[in-house]
């Protein structure tokens, strides 16, 4: 058998999965909520870059960018993309319309999952990138700052994994709880505390706003480090633009300005320097994993 | 068709559905489909009868993978059913009741999705759509969305999107609910046409969609098949052959009349609704010379004949008969 024909053998099995990915993602972008959100968030993100242009250096403005997606309030839009498509009424006519077809209900949900990724990483890269761009490009009345390219696109690449997983959490609990209203209130629930959650494991690290906070280190990392040049610029310009954001969200956010902790806590003892994007990187993407498996296991054992 | 219990050897049969035992029970409380052993010959049109909430969509909800039985198996074409068997579920076109469609899709692009999950490719998959669209008489919709569709339009698309990966056994559950007298009577046809090349289940609880289409039937009561055959082997089970004479005249010569029939031997009558006569033949007595004998007698009183009715539906009767010794024996079952 040559490769032709196995492309083509390949390409007519996949062909189910590619078409439903296809009309989800065109569902999706049909819809309300999703042209509601990009153009919010463009907004949000401009407004965000324009109100700390002559403020912020480089990368405390990029992280700044990025703090809506990690923190507030764009986890609930998420959530509710993810929970979507196997819950509800739209269960049934999913199974009157599509898996009553020759499709496989693994592949099913893996493809709408994968069409809810694909479309939030869209939202988020067609706002972010070009605002980005604009923030490292144009000459504005701050230091300079040795943002690098690596480190920007670890930085988003963080920023898609927050989402990847929100997404796959949303996707679990409405495939387990049925109820997309009930599910979208429970993740409320979990994903509003999740820093205290983690700090009593002292997995502080992987929170959303430790992430943030680490962000401007992140950014200034080069692609390979030369030996015994590496200084990780942490200085208290981010530290304190980290915290101005922070209030500036207050009003809405769960996220307060940090309060004194009896010990040293995460940030006082520096550990964000040692930010490691291999840990983060399995602090995340393990958990996601595990949440489209148990999402596919469910929705197998289910009565449609 | 039923393994009926002592009925000796059967003649072979290539079968498109087979159930053993196939039992559902939802949540421990409610028995949908209550021990079936079912056998559907291949190259038939199989209609599964039963009143509403009888299990009729469970069992096509079982063999189509989308629940899973509690006790017992299913197979289709000889493969085990279940939510991942994708090789059944490509043998089977599937119709559900009043089908829910994507509103913001138009009919192409709705059938052309439904060809792609069919793993058609696209020089067999777009005339094969542009033909069906035609046959369901859709052609002129089609740059309408879907959301704007009438029941019966509806309908026709989902009939059409039972066909398009041209399987060889079409699963309708009530495929006339809601249709107007000219698209049912193009349905009842569409299947009639399709049964001949095709195994066709239609669930309803419509008789005259039965009569006028199946070759074989089972009837579903409470979960339970309580009788599958052919349609001859239903209409046999009435206890008794009967006509309906419509008359006209005095209501009390109607009576005399009922009288003198009754004095005829294995003959039966009494005055029905309106100026009817219910006339009762026994099993003994041949139907013809029967006949001839009453209408003689109406002949010599002062009534006149307007119409001889066979019997009022002779599968309805028969499927009214079936249901009511279920009821009176469903304990001993």
């Amino acid at each position: 058998m040559d490769s032709t024909d196995k492309t083509s053998k390949l390409g007519t099995r996949m062909m189910p999965y590619l078409a439903i990915l296809q009309h989800d993602m065109r569902a999706l972008w049909a819809s309300r909520l999703v042209r509601l959100w990009l153009a919010a968030t463009a907004v949000l993100t401009l407004m965000l870059a324009l109100a700390n242009w002559s403020q912020f250096q480089n990368a405390p403005l990029i992280a700044s960018l990025l703090f809506p997606y990690l923190v507030f309030p764009w986890f609930f839009v998420v959530v509710v993309l993810g929970v979507g498509p196997v819950s509800g009424s739209r269960a049934e006519a999913l199974a009157d319309g599509i898996l009553s077809r020759p499709v496989s209900r693994c592949g099913y949900l893996i493809a709408a999952w994968f069409a809810r990724v694909v479309l939030v990483w869209s939202v988020y890269l067609v706002v972010v990138v070009p605002v980005i761009a604009l923030v490292t490009l144009a000459k504005r009345p701050v230091p300079e700052d040795t943002v690098t390219v690596y480190g920007i696109a670890t930085a988003l690449f963080v920023g898609g994994l927050v989402l990847t997983f929100l997404v796959s959490l949303g996707f679990l609990m409405g495939t387990l709880l049925r109820k997309p209203l009930l599910a979208v209130v429970v993740l409320i629930f979990v994903w509003y505390p999740i820093s205290l959650i983690l700090s009593v494991f002292s997995l502080e690290e992987f929170s959303p706003i430790s992430l943030c906070q680490a962000l401007p280190t992140q950014l200034r990392q080069p692609w390979r480090e030369v030996e015994g040049s590496v200084k990780v610029n942490t200085n208290k310009l981010d530290m304190n633009a980290f915290s101005s954001l922070s209030n500036f969200f207050s009003v809405l956010s769960p996220t307060k300005p940090q309060p004194k902790a009896a010990k040293p806590d995460f940030f006082e003892s520096k550990k964000f320097a040692n930010f490691s994007l291999l840990r983060v990187t399995l602090g995340y993407g393990l958990p996601t994993l595990i949440a489209v498996v148990l999402a596919t296991l469910s929705f197998y054992w289910r009565d449609l | 068709m039923a393994t009926q219990p002592g009925t000796g050897e059967k003649p072979k049969m290539k079968l498109a559905i087979r159930t053993e035992h196939l039992t559902k029970i939802y949540s421990q409380r409610l028995i949908a489909v209550n021990d079936m052993n079912l056998e559907v010959p291949q190259g038939s049109v199989f209609g599964l009868l039963g009143p509403n909430g009888a299990g009729k969509t469970t069992m096509l909800r079982l063999l189509l993978g989308l629940q899973r039985p509690t006790a017992g198996r299913a197979e289709v074409f000889g493969k085990s059913c279940g939510p991942n068997a994708v090789g059944v579920r490509s043998q089977i076109g599937y119709l559900p009741t009043n089908p829910r469609l994507p509103g913001n899709l138009r009919p192409i692009e709705y059938l052309d999705l439904l060809g792609k999950l069919s793993r058609l490719p696209r020089q067999v998959r777009k005339p094969r759509i542009s033909a069906l669209l035609r046959a369901v008489g859709l052609l002129g919709a089609t740059d309408q969305r879907i959301q704007t569709f009438s029941t019966g339009m509806c309908t026709r698309l989902g009939l059409a999107a039972s066909l398009v990966g041209d399987p060889p056994l079409l699963l309708w559950d009530e495929p006339t609910a809601g249709l107007d007298p000219t698209a049912r009577r193009f349905t009842l046809d569409l299947i009639r046409e399709l049964g001949k090349t095709k195994t066709v289940v239609v669930a309803t609880h419509i008789l005259s969609d039965i009569d006028q289409i199946c070759d074989h039937l089972g009837v579903m009561h409470e979960g339970r098949m309580i009788f599958t055959g052919s349609m001859q082997d239903m209409k046999k089970r009435l206890r008794r052959d009967g006509f309906s004479l419509e008359l006209e005249g005095d209501a009390d010569n109607i009576r005399l009349l009922a009288n003198e029939v009754n004095n005829l031997e294995g003959i039966d009558a009494h005055p029905g609704a309106g100026q009817a006569l219910l006339v009762r033949i026994a099993n003994e007595r041949g139907r013809s010379r029967a006949l001839a004998e009453v209408l003689k007698l109406i002949d010599a009183s002062n009534l006149s004949l307007q119409a001889v009715h066979s019997g009022q539906n002779a599968t309805e009767n028969a499927y009214l008969q079936l249901l009511q010794e279920e009821e009176a024996h469903g304990f001993h079952r």
